[in-house]
């Protein structure tokens, strides 16, 4: 049986009743990273999805972590996050059906154009955040169990620094979603570290700008998984299974790849 | 016709000049319009009492906050100095490597093994070049921290209390190696709150209250002489308290 909803998922469920035109049977809740909503890609896909297959997607947006934790609590029929090591475990779990690879981005440091740390232009993510640990440089991290979160803590793995021993000095924790942490980070003069979808749709860049990209460790990876049905029989696993196949598909991933802010593609497809 | 126009002598450019430097964080203003053009080129000594802002300060100077303002060093803004700046914490980040790794880590191209010996030998650390960094105690990691900064040939050096709660070993050979870069021409401004430190080593003291320079002047005058209120009372050890409204001195 579905447990109570949380206030987010109600919240969206009310905003989808006003505007939805479509049955509930065919309206779903996808359990989001906040980056595929901040960077407006939802607001280009949801449309074709419910034109091409009837099927209406009420997006819960929060942290990847969050968003796990909300589908195994069986809020939401689809989960759509990034942090892959997470998401085989809900699947093992028994709390998803399969997952399949949807598309990437990648992630950057950005910072003050000043860049006191001198890191701008290094190909080496890890060597950059010990330069500006080193230099007790203010860096802005997620700190909220969030898919980025995660991936910036696996980075600091490959460094010779725990940030952790300097929490609450250089290393700033806001507990906070990407926009908010971006807007700390300018607001402090501090590093972080982002998704690119994210940072070119930020409006408050101040002067700030991209300083490392391009290292593979930066690479991004999206899933998309059905919530279990046998976990979860509240579970609306034809609607569900629908979007994921049109996501995945050639029309899906041709749509994605054409969504594009300021000329730039955000999001590049790789369902296999 | 005699010329009546007065001889302009240029004068050479400050060492530091600082122009309206406000730092603002959380709605909190935490430092106040600092004004200051200093041309002295040996050390300058940030004093003041707890909380006075002269971390911050210090933190400005090597761009890591988001200040208003100007900052000059030698006519030259600061994104122009900070490939030239070094600066050394109060409590510094060491890699979990070795105490040569963390020197290379930071040497310069260029730099040499015969370079990083010489300076892990003037701060005592040349037997323990292989031993982990952060397994050192804390004298010897401020001790290394030091050499760290100065394997990058600084013009600029910025301390924070680096020789806070350290054994008086340690504290000599750290003023023996801050000395010797002065000498050397490197501009050096320090932040301590040992007076004995400071009149060893201050040519000059900035005297910081309340998010703001109250003092600038020689380090002779300075601790002979203060003019400020404020700087009499710390240097007398008296504490500058605001009058309580509420409570009684007990609480």
């Amino acid at each position: 049986m579905r447990k109570m909803k949380t206030p987010a998922v109600l919240a969206a469920l009310m905003a989808t009743s006003l505007f939805s035109i479509g049955s509930m049977a065919d309206s779903i809740i996808v359990q989001s990273t906040t980056s595929t909503k901040n960077s407006g890609l939802y607001d280009y896909l949801l449309p074709l999805v419910e034109a091409d297959t009837g099927v209406t997607v009420n997006v819960v947006a929060v942290g990847t972590g969050q968003a796990i934790k909300n589908a195994e609590r069986c809020d939401g029929d689809v989960l759509l996050v990034h942090a892959k090591a997470s998401e085989e475990k809900f699947v093992a779990s028994g709390y998803g059906v399969s997952r399949s690879d949807l598309m990437y981005n990648d992630f950057i440091l950005v910072g003050p154009a000043d860049d006191p740390a001198g890191i701008s232009g290094s190909s080496s993510v890890s060597d950059s955040l010990e330069k500006i640990a080193v230099k007790q440089a203010p860096f802005a991290s997620r700190g909220d169990d969030s898919g980025t979160h995660k991936a910036e803590l696996r980075l600091w793995k490959s460094t010779a620094v725990n940030p952790a021993d300097s929490s609450g000095s250089w290393y700033r924790e806001t507990g906070s979603g990407m926009g908010a942490t971006l807007n700390v980070a300018v607001g402090m003069g501090a590093y972080a570290m982002t998704d690119r979808a994210t940072w070119t749709k930020f409006g408050n860049k101040a002067d700030f700008k991209i300083l490392v990209e391009g290292d593979t460790r930066l690479f991004n990876q999206y899933g998309i998984i059905l919530v279990n049905p046998a976990k979860c029989p509240d579970v609306k696993a034809e609607a569900g299974q629908k979007f994921i196949d049109w996501m995945i598909s050639e029309t899906g991933q041709g749509a994605i790849a054409n969504y594009k802010v300021a000329g730039d593609q955000l999001f590049f497809p790789n369902a296999k | 016709m005699v010329d009546t126009q007065p001889l302009q002598i240029p004068r050479p450019p400050s060492v530091l000049a600082v122009q309206g430097l406000s730092l603002k964080l959380t709605d909190r203003t935490l430092l106040k319009g600092i004004e200051l053009r200093s041309f002295e080129p040996g050390i300058t000594l940030v004093m003041g009492a707890n909380g006075a802002g002269k971390s911050l300060f210090l933190r400005s100077l090597h761009g890591l906050l988001p200040i208003e303002g100007q900052v000059s060093f030698a006519g030259r803004p600061l994104s122009e100095t900070l490939a030239e700046q070094a600066m050394v914490f109060q409590k510094p980040t060491l890699l979990r490597r070795t105490v040569w790794q963390n020197m290379t880590f930071a040497a310069p191209s260029g730099s040499t093994d015969a370079e990083i010996e010489n300076l892990l030998r003037q701060v005592h650390l040349a037997e323990k070049a292989l031993e982990p960094a952060r397994l050192l105690s804390g004298g010897e990691q401020q001790r290394l921290a030091l050499a760290r900064a100065l394997l990058t040939r600084p013009r600029i050096l910025l301390l924070d209390e680096p020789t806070a709660s350290l054994d008086p070993g340690s504290v000599s050979i750290i003023e023996k190696l801050i000395r010797a870069a002065s000498d050397a021409g490197v501009k050096v401004i320090f932040v301590s709150h040992d007076i004995g430190q400071a009149r060893r080593l201050a040519s000059e003291v900035l005297f910081m209250h309340e998010g703001r320079v109250v003092e600038h002047t020689p380090a002779d005058r300075f601790f002979s002489a203060p003019d400020s209120i404020e700087a009499r009372a710390y240097l007398s050890g008296e504490l500058l308290i605001k009058p309580q409204t509420t409570g009684s001195p007990e609480q």
